[in-house]
């Protein structure tokens, strides 16, 4: 068994090798075809980066009466807190309202009017972070009739559309993503047929002496397989030289989206390495079967 | 027909154990045996019609016929690349119809084969080119050496060993792949057309080496067109037209006699 591994193996580098020319085609292909699949992985991870950071501004703002008791506010945001649509609850008394009313002014370069206030006019107010957008409704309704509640701020409209809009999108996103991947399927697998075909003549010969299907098939498809793993060691090779350039891209870009490179870069160097073995062995497997069934 | 005597060998006894029982018409020691067989394709086109042939071990044998009589199918079946539609192809005792297909590579290393186009690998040496039967099909590699470098001397290209085939002659080349269908010390050597493609001081170079090999007691079928060559050797003679064997007659000639 292992000197098997180590004939398909050394005969699989042998045969790369010696029909370099096209075994470097196939790795180029190969390189281009992860490149771009790569490339789309990365900006479909950022864009639903961007689409989860929006989604989280989503949220449920109740003012509060201003003769509502901590203790009444606190019984409300325990149950809100037990509800499974909500992910956390957030007390902002009358204080933080002003304080956060006057950063926007000062943010936007307005003049603060708030000093000529004789008393905060701002109500103390829930903050209720959702699990998902679409809840909305939900808690909106559970607030509306508590007496702590004096008002919930409606933003029923404009949930729904974003909702409707970021659902679209990831649709649109995963579409996207698997019709490249096809495109990349079909054409990493019929380069390799190309390269299989070449070669022809030396599975015909093999067939005649009396060479059996494994002793045929698997220097190929370890070479199918060293194709795709050069051209994922390629591509993250290109890959690396860009990625410092397109982080600092990103992250202006994106600016206040927490975009988590590392993560991104872990899927990415699994996806590209993975692609390209498995590519490179399926294609192989299916081009050499096409000689060896008869 | 008559069969010669078999030499009370452990091989033959071996292979008297295998073919005990088996249809009485068919002799003992037969490397080949074709028992009514037909071959019809797919597309309704019928290649071989009830043929019957036996090949005794050690015989040389030509197989003569024009174009299309159905040579080449004949050792389409003989290497197993095809199935006979009807009858029995048994070589060394083995059904071809009925073996398994894990078993065909078994069988095929029973056989060497030479073609008119040599089929050598242009990017491998001679030597190479040789030892890649061997590797293939999982020799042990300390054997590989000795086994290759045997043959190689048996055709007479030690010398050559190192050059890749485009930079021998013609004959070289055959030779070459002469080397490569004896390296695993097959039962039946099958040359298609060997000196098809070889000028005629060469052919006859091929044809000396194949009946040096077949002294070696390596049994031969040789399919060609070169009258000349049948004509003059006096061996045995199966002649196919339409599929059918029309004459088969020990030390013939190309053309039928009279």
């Amino acid at each position: 068994m292992f000197s098997f591994l180590l004939f398909g193996v050394k005969r699989a580098w042998q045969g790369f090798w010696r029909n370099a020319a096209m075994s470097l085609a196939a790795t180029a292909t190969m390189t281009l075809m992860l490149l771009l699949l790569a490339s789309f992985w990365i900006v479909q991870a950022g864009f639903l980066a961007s689409l989860s950071y929006v989604e989280d501004k989503v949220g449920v703002v109740a003012d509060l009466n201003e003769n509502a008791t901590n203790l009444e506010i606190q019984e409300v945001q325990g149950r809100l807190k037990a509800m499974p649509e909500v992910r956390d609850v957030q007390y902002i008394s009358k204080d933080e309202a002003l304080a956060r009313f006057r950063e926007e002014r000062a943010a936007q370069g307005q003049q603060d009017l708030t000093t000529y206030l004789d008393k905060n006019p701002l109500p103390a107010s829930l903050e209720v972070k959702l699990r998902k957008p679409e809840d909305y409704r939900v808690v909106a309704s559970f607030l509306q009739v508590e007496d702590v509640v004096a008002k919930v701020q409606n933003i029923e409209d404009t949930t729904d559309r974003l909702v409707e809009l970021t659902n679209f999108l990831r649709t649109f996103g995963v579409l996207l993503l698997a019709v490249i991947g096809s495109i990349v399927l079909f054409i990493v697998i019929n380069t390799i047929r190309l390269a299989v075909l070449g070669r022809a003549d030396e599975i015909e010969v093999m067939r005649l002496v009396g060479a059996s299907d494994a002793f045929i098939r698997w220097p190929f498809v370890f070479e199918g397989a060293l194709v795709g793993l050069f051209g994922a060691a390629i591509t993250m090779g290109v890959l690396a030289a860009a990625s410092e350039p397109l982080a600092a891209f990103m992250t202006q870009f994106f600016e206040i989206v927490p975009v988590s490179v590392g993560s991104i870069s872990r899927d990415v160097t699994v996806l590209v390495v993975g692609a390209g073995a498995g590519l490179g062995i399926v294609g192989a497997w299916v081009s050499v079967r096409t000689y060896l069934i008869r | 027909m008559t069969i010669a005597p078999a030499p009370s060998t452990a091989r033959s006894l071996r292979r008297r154990i295998l073919e005990r029982g088996r249809d009485q018409a068919v002799p003992d020691r037969a490397v080949l045996v074709l028992h009514d067989v037909t071959k019809r394709y797919p597309n309704g086109k019928i290649a071989l019609r009830d043929v019957d042939l036996v090949i005794p071990e050690g015989d040389f044998v030509f197989l003569v016929g024009p174009s299309g009589a159905g040579k080449s199918t004949l050792i389409k079946l003989l290497i197993r690349d095809e199935v006979a539609t009807r009858g029995e192809v048994v070589l060394d005792g083995q059904d071809l119809a009925r073996l398994p297909r894990r078993q065909v590579p078994r069988i095929r290393r029973k056989i060497g084969i030479i073609f008119q186009d040599f089929k050598l690998l242009p990017t491998k040496t001679v030597w190479e080119n040789v030892a890649f039967a061997l590797e293939v099909t999982g020799y042990p590699r300390r054997q590989i050496r000795p086994a290759v470098d045997q043959v190689l001397a048996i055709v007479g290209l030690s010398a050559q060993a190192k050059q890749t085939p485009n930079q021998l002659s013609g004959g070289e080349q055959q030779r070459t792949a002469i080397a490569r269908a004896l390296v695993h010390d097959p039962r039946l050597i099958i040359a298609d057309e060997p000196t098809g493609n070889l000028d005629p001081l060469i052919s006859w170079e091929i044809l000396q080496l194949l009946l040096r090999i077949n002294e070696l007691g390596v049994t031969v079928l040789m399919a060609t067109h070169d009258s000349d060559l049948v004509t003059a050797l006096r061996k045995r003679v199966v002649a196919l037209e339409e599929g059918r064997v029309i004459r088969d007659e020990l030390a013939g000639a190309y053309h039928r006699a009279g």
